[in-house]
């Protein structure tokens, strides 16, 4: 029994220093952020600032309006994670509980849509958005949420245990399909709701590519490409400055993370969905 | 009492109709698109585009930008997936201190570099992989007892190689929690009989936990070399915000050139044709998931 609990925290001791090694780079972010010495070179390592200072921070809120790119960001994230996770729990149900003709096939066309890459259709979109002069505006970020086809997925499994005999008392009460959908699988579909919004966010937050090829003006543009285009118009020499900005873009997911580890954590094993 | 059913279809397309709406809009049409402009001259759109037959592709495979392009995709990608046996490790150790807290405690520190945006990942990074002064550097002469300056984002020789350490480091946590999901999901008892009849701990490990985890590896595989071939976002910003792959074309993906053919040099034509390339190579990847997975075997 001794060599099983010392081998036991012999795990705990590797795993702890593999972590160590794993977060420091964190860690030393956090610290140049903090240091005004890495203002205009990088300092050598150190568990804490060599001269505490905000100074990298006022540097930066000079030269990037993080706001404007929060707010933005904030905005779309909030729009699209609703929109997606209502339209997906409505088609989940449907394709749950519901028989009608050409059900099995939308299902299908539906699904196939996980089998085509959004960068294999990047380009005709772009330009289709074009041709109706929505660049530069958050349609394009948006309308495609209409159609959140992994998470009509995972809704339609769960909805599917959820017992017939609550609906159909519901509907022998004369209540129509919608009705049932808010009063009955709303309420209890939280678990579904909460795991598909966690995905939803972390994705929006994250998403570069699209936003980055259909938002020119820097006032409208979201965090992720803002932070890069500030980064790429930066000297290598402002260490400090652009820490400062990479940690204060991290921030905000960080914090969630914080608080909602164990669901995210959850879902994530849960759906295998990398973000 | 036909009436009634209509009026029960009609209430059930209500639920469907926008979200098909959608990808009929925004996903077929467009993809359908996608193959014409790959068989058209559409370098200056809206002035007489014209079909020209398989030429667009042939002008791609022509090109040793682009065959550059497409190894240097596969390389990555293949490279990348070093985070599943070091996830799977990762996941045993884990897994080896029995449930409670402290496993609690290291999935979740873990699985942090995960959540956080991959800009800031690679401002960050950028930073610790430096050649000199570096953090990494530093450590490796530090352990080494010698002077190391490698530069590992920029020099073109070690460029994947660190583009690589970027990956694992933003993925492990991924890798380990989804290794150790399927690890506590082999029933104890096998494990049991086995002691029994005698098998030793790599015995146990080689015959008992790796075949059992077959389908755990094929689909890390799959999503891997999926999302790997499609690689665009850190990459791109590592080179500034620049499509061509900084250091030296080095890290130029197929995405990359993809993005450069389509918003720096405008020839769409050129560009849905190496559209169609990425495709067909994930395609092939997708059918190898689907077909191990069953993802459409749930519904009868």
């Amino acid at each position: 029994m001794k060599a099983v609990k010392r081998r036991k925290w012999i795990t705990v001791v590797i795993l702890l220093i593999i972590l160590v090694i794993l977060l420091t780079p964190l860690w030393w972010a956090v610290v140049l952020s903090f240091d005004r010495t890495s203002t205009m070179a990088l300092p050598d390592f150190s568990l804490f600032p060599h001269e505490v200072s905000l100074f990298n921070y006022e540097m930066a809120a000079k030269t990037i309006d993080l706001i404007q790119y929060y707010k933005n960001t904030v905005l779309i994230t909030v729009v699209n994670t609703v929109i997606s996770v209502f339209t997906a729990l409505l088609c989940g149900y449907a394709f749950a509980k519901g028989s009608f003709p050409g059900k099995k096939l939308w299902y299908i066309i539906l699904l196939s849509v996980m089998m085509l890459p959004f960068e294999a259709r990047m380009i005709p979109l772009y330009l289709q958005y074009k041709s109706w002069g929505l660049l530069n505006t958050y349609w394009p970020l948006i309308l495609g949420n209409f159609a959140y086809v992994y998470g009509i997925f995972f809704a339609r499994s769960n909805i599917a245990a959820i017992p017939d005999s609550l609906r159909e008392s519901a509907l022998m009460d004369g209540a129509g399909e919608w009705k049932v959908f808010f009063r009955i699988i709303l309420p209890l579909a939280k678990p579904v709701i909460s795991t598909l919004a966690i995905l939803q966010i972390i994705a929006n937050w994250n998403s570069y590519l699209w936003p980055l090829v259909v938002i020119r003006s820097q006032a409208k543009q979201v965090i992720s490409v803002g932070v890069s285009l500030f980064n790429a118009s930066q000297t290598d020499i402002y260490y400090g400055p652009r820490m400062a900005v990479a940690v204060l873009s991290a921030v905000p997911l960080v914090i969630l993370f914080l608080f909602l580890q164990k669901y995210i954590v959850q879902s994530i094993a849960l759906s295998g969905v990398k973000q | 009492m036909k009436k009634r059913r209509w009026k029960k279809t009609l209430e059930w397309y209500s639920f469907i109709a926008v979200s098909l709406l959608t990808v009929l809009i925004l996903v077929y049409y467009p993809m359908l698109t996608t193959i014409r402009y790959s068989m058209f001259d559409v370098s200056v759109m809206g002035y007489g585009e014209h079909f020209t037959g398989l030429k667009n592709y042939q002008l791609l495979i022509g090109q040793s930008s682009f065959i550059k392009a497409l190894g240097n995709t596969f390389i990555i990608a293949a490279l990348g997936l070093c985070t599943i046996p070091a996830g799977f490790l990762l996941a045993v150790l884990i897994n080896g201190i029995g449930k409670g807290k402290l496993q609690g405690f290291f999935r979740v520190g873990f699985y942090l570099p995960n959540i956080i945006t991959g800009v800031s990942v690679v401002m960050i990074l950028q930073v610790v992989f430096k050649a000199n002064d570096g953090l990494f550097n530093n450590f490796l002469s530090f352990l080494l007892h010698q002077d190391i300056s490698i530069g590992w984002l920029s020099d073109a020789a070690y460029a994947k190689a660190g583009a690589t350490l970027i990956y694992l480091w933003s993925n492990l946590g991924y890798s380990m929690l989804i290794n150790l999901a399927s690890l506590q999901g082999i029933p104890e008892e096998i494990y049991d009989a086995a002691s029994i009849d005698g098998a030793g701990a790599l015995a146990r490990c080689l015959y008992i936990t790796i075949p059992n985890m077959r389908s755990c590896f094929v689909f890390l595989f799959t999503t891997g070399m999926i999302s790997g071939l499609a690689r665009f976002t850190d990459l791109f910003i590592l080179g500034g915000n620049n499509a061509s792959g900084v250091p030296a074309g080095s890290l130029q993906t197929i995405m990359m050139y993809i993005y450069q053919y389509s918003f720096e040099k405008l020839e769409y034509g050129i560009s849905s044709a190496g559209a169609m390339v990425l495709f067909g190579v994930t395609f092939i990847f997708t059918m190898i998931s689907t077909a191990l997975t069953g993802f459409f075997k749930d519904e009868k």
